[in-house]
């Protein structure tokens, strides 16, 4: 990503509007963008989102590989995200190999899904030691505007709850639904104007610092957590953000099939 | 090509696979300003092909050494998602898209008037996320359409379309079970008012009445296209085209 010149008036400008617990878009400091998503929308993958919050558009699908089993875990399939952020998502974002953002975008999504344990990896095993199904899911952003985390991740349940097994097309048996058996949620806050706020658009991340990333399982269980960019917080302020995501992963968990 | 001459693609009343007679295209749809942040965008639709284009700029171009003095350089990327075929593809460049960017760059920067903006760059992005066949020419369509969209002037729009051979018939607008068994691929880019062409490729094997009969449905394809751009341009534009 093409580091966007400081905007010292935006940063002020933001600073001037918290003081006032006000936002860019108006919303207040925990309220999130309306998300739509649509399940279904790739004619050639096995499981397919989109999710559209703003002008923020993704798109996650799902395809399956047939893989040798690892040798330690030899009824064990597999399970691979991979992100990418191509230059139509965005001006600020280039052409070339994934950039360390993309790269860190893609393991924040995936181990929250690993390790939730939603997936049963024992359940993609095909002949023990020689054959298991490989999961891949891609998340595909087409237009940018803020929180990638949290509208990958979304997709990526929505995809993945979606999926089916190709086992015809394969020749190892009958198509049959992807098991999926919960429901980690992302929720994204990112500090402007000096304080956390969930959901940040673009602007605001520009015009931001440090951001974390909390993905919570059914029953409020916490699978993955990361601070990114520079800055640091207090116990406290993760405390009111953690309380937060609880509701809010709730609630993005009931848009899900 | 792949060239199996013994599967029936066409049956004895001229009807293909998809019901289609020999000069139909697939059904087309277009959408322009799809991408929110994008200063022009499209999506075309054509048959099960899905292909967005976003463009940004025009812009500094940089690095420097691909400025030019007198002219914008369009910088074009067609890209497959890694979801858009049967078997994923591995994501990354290869020489296919490549040369695909490179040709649909080329036929753009024919019809752009790119003397208006020096040293800078106008990139264009385009983007299969679902492929079928033919996912070039809509590639090319969908770019022409984003580039109306961001207000890029242009002295004419560029569609793109083609024609082959199954069954030795000449056919139009070839959807992937046909391109599988075909024995010839003629893909054309069209200038929608003069008629011109600023694209061109073909493979396989065609005679020369073939030739001109795949030449003349593309000719005579792009039409109805053109309505359907100008008809997203308005909607997307309000009004005006």
């Amino acid at each position: 990503m093409a580091a966007p010149p400081v905007p010292e008036l935006l940063r002020a400008h933001l600073a001037e509007l918290a003081k006032n617990d006000e936002r860019l878009d108006g919303r207040g400091r925990f309220e999130g963008r309306a998300v739509e998503i649509e399940t279904g929308v790739l004619a050639r993958a096995e499981g397919s989102a989109r999710v559209v919050m703003g002008d923020t558009i993704v798109l996650a699908g799902v395809k399956f590989q047939i893989m040798t089993p690892y040798p330690d875990r030899p009824t064990s399939g597999g399970f691979m995200t991979s992100a990418e952020v191509r230059p139509v998502s965005g001006v600020h974002w280039e052409a070339g190999p994934p950039s360390p953002e993309a790269i860190e975008l893609g393991r924040v999504v995936d181990r929250g899904i690993r390790e939730s344990g939603c997936l049963d990896m024992e359940d993609l095993c095909i002949l023990p030691g020689e054959k298991a199904w490989q999961v891949i899911l891609d998340v595909f952003a087409l237009s940018d505007d803020g929180n990638l985390f949290d509208a990958f991740a979304t997709a990526a349940m929505a995809a993945l709850r979606t999926a089916v097994i190709p086992g015809e097309r394969f020749d190892v048996g009958e198509d049959r639904p992807l098991p999926v058996s919960k429901k980690p949620m992302m929720c994204s806050y990112h500090r402007v104007g000096g304080r956390y706020v969930y959901d940040a658009v673009r602007r605001e991340e520009i015009g931001g610092a440090e951001r974390i990333h909390i993905t919570l399982g059914d029953d409020d269980h916490v699978h993955s957590l990361q601070k990114g960019l520079k800055g640091a917080f207090t116990a406290d302020e993760f405390a009111e953000i953690m309380d937060h995501a609880r509701q809010r992963c709730a609630e993005l968990r009931n848009m899900i099939e | 090509m792949g060239g199996y001459g013994d599967v029936q693609m066409i049956d004895e009343n001229g009807i293909r696979v998809d019901g289609r007679t020999a000069g139909d295209i697939r059904p087309v749809e277009i959408r322009a300003g799809v991408i929110p942040v994008a200063d022009g965008s499209a999506e075309v639709i054509w048959g099960t092909n899905h292909v967005i284009a976003a463009v940004y700029g025009p812009m500094e171009a940089h690095p420097r050494k691909i400025q030019k003095q007198d002219r914008a350089v369009l910088d074009v990327r067609y890209n497959m998602a890694p979801f858009s075929t049967t078997d994923r593809i591995r994501p990354g460049f290869n020489r296919r898209s490549r040369e695909i960017s490179k040709v649909t760059a080329e036929a753009l920067e024919t019809v752009v008037l790119t003397e208006l903006y020096p040293r800078s760059k106008i990139r264009v992005e385009i983007e299969v996320i679902t492929a079928e066949a033919g996912t070039r020419c809509a590639g090319i369509t969908a770019a022409s359409v984003a580039l109306a969209d961001a207000g890029i002037p242009m002295t004419d729009m560029v569609i793109s379309v083609a024609s082959g051979k199954i069954n030795g018939i000449v056919v139009c607008d070839l959807n992937k079970e046909e391109d599988n068994y075909g024995e010839a691929d003629l893909p054309m880019g069209i200038c929608a008012n003069s008629g011109a062409l600023v694209f061109l490729q073909m493979d396989g094997d065609l005679s020369p009445e073939e030739f001109q009969q795949a030449w003349d449905y593309n000719m005579e394809a792009i039409a109805p296209v053109h309505v359907l751009m100008i008809e997203a341009l308005e909607k997307a534009n309000g009004g005006e085209s």
